[in-house]
């Protein structure tokens, strides 16, 4: 019969909140910075030059095969030996999940972008407006509309995600998780603790999103 | 076209407002627009007739450079038009109605009215939407400033959309089939604030396929057939005594023959 002691975990609740404000922290700076990157990204595969289009299709499908882990890795130890410049983990987890996560919300942007009716965008430039008029005052907000559902796995996805810069000793959730568990010894009653926590978390983000998008869906569909 | 051929036409006396010079439109390999040569003058409402697939649409999305042409001219108020990438200050001087409204789906109907101005022309916010509430009176929807367009019936759409492009006070209006989207019972009152907006004097191009329309209100009609003018001229003339063979096809097709 296993016995449950979570008297590790109070005693380190400190220690462990600490983990998760990082984890919190680092989860809202990637989903801002990886949003403003998807963007442009989408937005230049859409309508920017061929060159730019290859140059980023080429970066949006390396990421797409490439393990994050792999990335945050590179970017940790890689990077320094290439160009000299050494990275704190936080910065080096905060770049390579910006970098990957913005290469899957540029796809949802496309795929926003490009479900918009041509004819919106012939409507905007018949009234006079340039393309990037066009393209800030009519195609984007029908697209972010559109974009909320794929757009709230992305963000739960990403707080997921910042738990693998444990791996180069970024001070957040997981990383607390496991130095308590192995302080403690109690990996189970530990690790428990964790699964619920990043539940508790996710979970009013998706429904949160789900209810948002079904007021709305409305404005987005020309 | 000789000077005889044009007697008798609304604004004759004065230079055409729009001019087609030998216009020619490729889509790939396929000819869309084979060498369109016809003018529009001041406060005429010319109405383009002919079978799907004409080139009818095409036509007036080159009129206003949302597409960029192969061979000939098109000349917009003595200026040769610029290619698309250069012409959203031509395309401001025209409105353009669209056979599915494509009104903007997360605006009101005053914003969408008020859009043009607000962003093309950079009118205050107050002054753009005065202005926007007036056509909204003037298409006979003052009480739906803040319906959003999924609230709207297709013929409310429809008068919202007129009113989007008399908002940037074009100098004319491009009309492309624009009930033939709608329900039979609100296609009346599009047409009405068509022929109103006639009467007031605006220069217009109607692709259209209601013939009592073009009839009544038209000034002016072009056969249109595989890209080419087959034929036009005042609607008396081309309605009861067609000179052409394929003007008479076409209408045979029109009436039903079940
Ligand atoms: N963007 C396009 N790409 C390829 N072909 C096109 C395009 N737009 C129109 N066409 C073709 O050009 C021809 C004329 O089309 P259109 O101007 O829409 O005719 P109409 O309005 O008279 O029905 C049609 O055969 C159509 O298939
Ligand atoms: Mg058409």
């Amino acid at each position: 019969m296993l016995e449950f002691d979570f008297s590790p975990l109070v005693e380190s609740w400190r220690f462990l909140a600490l983990g998760l404000s990082v984890t919190l922290g680092l989860s809202a700076a990637v989903i801002v910075s990886s949003t403003v990157l998807g963007v442009l990204v989408g937005v230049g595969r859409v309508y920017g030059p061929r060159w730019l289009r290859l140059a980023l299709t080429f970066y949006v499908d390396s990421m797409r095969a490439v393990p994050v882990l792999v990335v945050l890795i590179w970017t940790f130890f890689a990077f320094p030996l290439a160009f000299g410049v050494t990275l704190p983990p936080l910065a080096a987890a905060f770049a390579a999940l910006t970098v990957h996560v913005g290469s899957y919300v540029s796809e949802i942007v496309r795929g926003g972008i490009e479900s918009v009716r041509a004819g919106q965008m012939r409507a905007a430039l018949a009234l006079g407006m340039t393309t990037s008029q066009a393209i800030r005052q009519v195609i984007l907000p029908q697209a972010a509309i559109r974009m909320l559902p794929p757009y709230a796995s992305i963000v739960t996805m990403t707080i997921k995600e910042t738990a693998v810069s444990a791996v180069i000793a970024v001070p957040e959730f997981m990383r607390s998780s496991e130095v308590v568990s192995s302080q403690s010894l109690r990996p189970l009653e530990v690790y428990t603790v964790a699964l619920v926590v990043y539940f508790l978390l996710m979970f009013p983000v998706a429904r949160g999103v789900d209810r948002i998008y079904r007021r709305l869906a409305h404005l987005g569909r020309s | 076209m000789t000077d005889a051929a044009n007697s008798g036409r609304v604004g004759a006396d004065r230079p055409p407002v729009i001019l087609y010079e030998e216009v020619v439109k490729r889509y790939g390999g396929f000819v869309a627009l084979n060498g369109v040569s016809a003018r529009v003058h001041q406060g005429e409402v010319v109405c383009l007739i002919g079978p799907s697939g004409s080139g009818k649409s095409t036509l007036l999305r080159c009129t206003n450079a949302l597409e960029a042409i192969e061979g000939g001219r098109i000349v917009f108020e003595g200026q040769t038009l610029p290619t698309p990438a250069l012409a959203a200050p031509v395309r401001r001087r025209m409105g353009m109605v669209f056979q599915n409204f494509e009104l903007f789906p997360h605006k009101s109907a005053l914003e969408n009215v008020a859009i043009g101005p607000r962003t093309v022309l950079g009118t205050a916010k107050a002054e753009a939407e005065e202005k926007a509430q007036a056509l909204l009176v003037k298409v006979g929807l003052a009480d739906k400033a803040a319906s959003y367009p999924s609230e709207l019936s297709g013929g409310q759409q429809q008068r919202v959309a007129i009113a989007r492009a008399l908002a940037m006070e074009p100098e004319v209006m491009l009309f492309d089939e624009p009930t033939s989207a709608l329900d039979p019972e609100t296609v009346g009152e599009v047409l009405n604030v068509m022929k109103r907006l006639a009467e007031e004097g605006m220069t217009m191009i109607v692709v259209t396929h209601e013939m009592t329309f073009a009839r009544r209100v038209g000034s002016w009609v072009v056969v249109f057939d595989k890209g080419r003018v087959v034929e036009e001229g005042v609607p008396k003339q081309v309605f009861e005594q067609p000179r052409e063979q394929r003007t008479r096809d076409f209408f045979s097709h029109l009436s039903w023959s079940g």
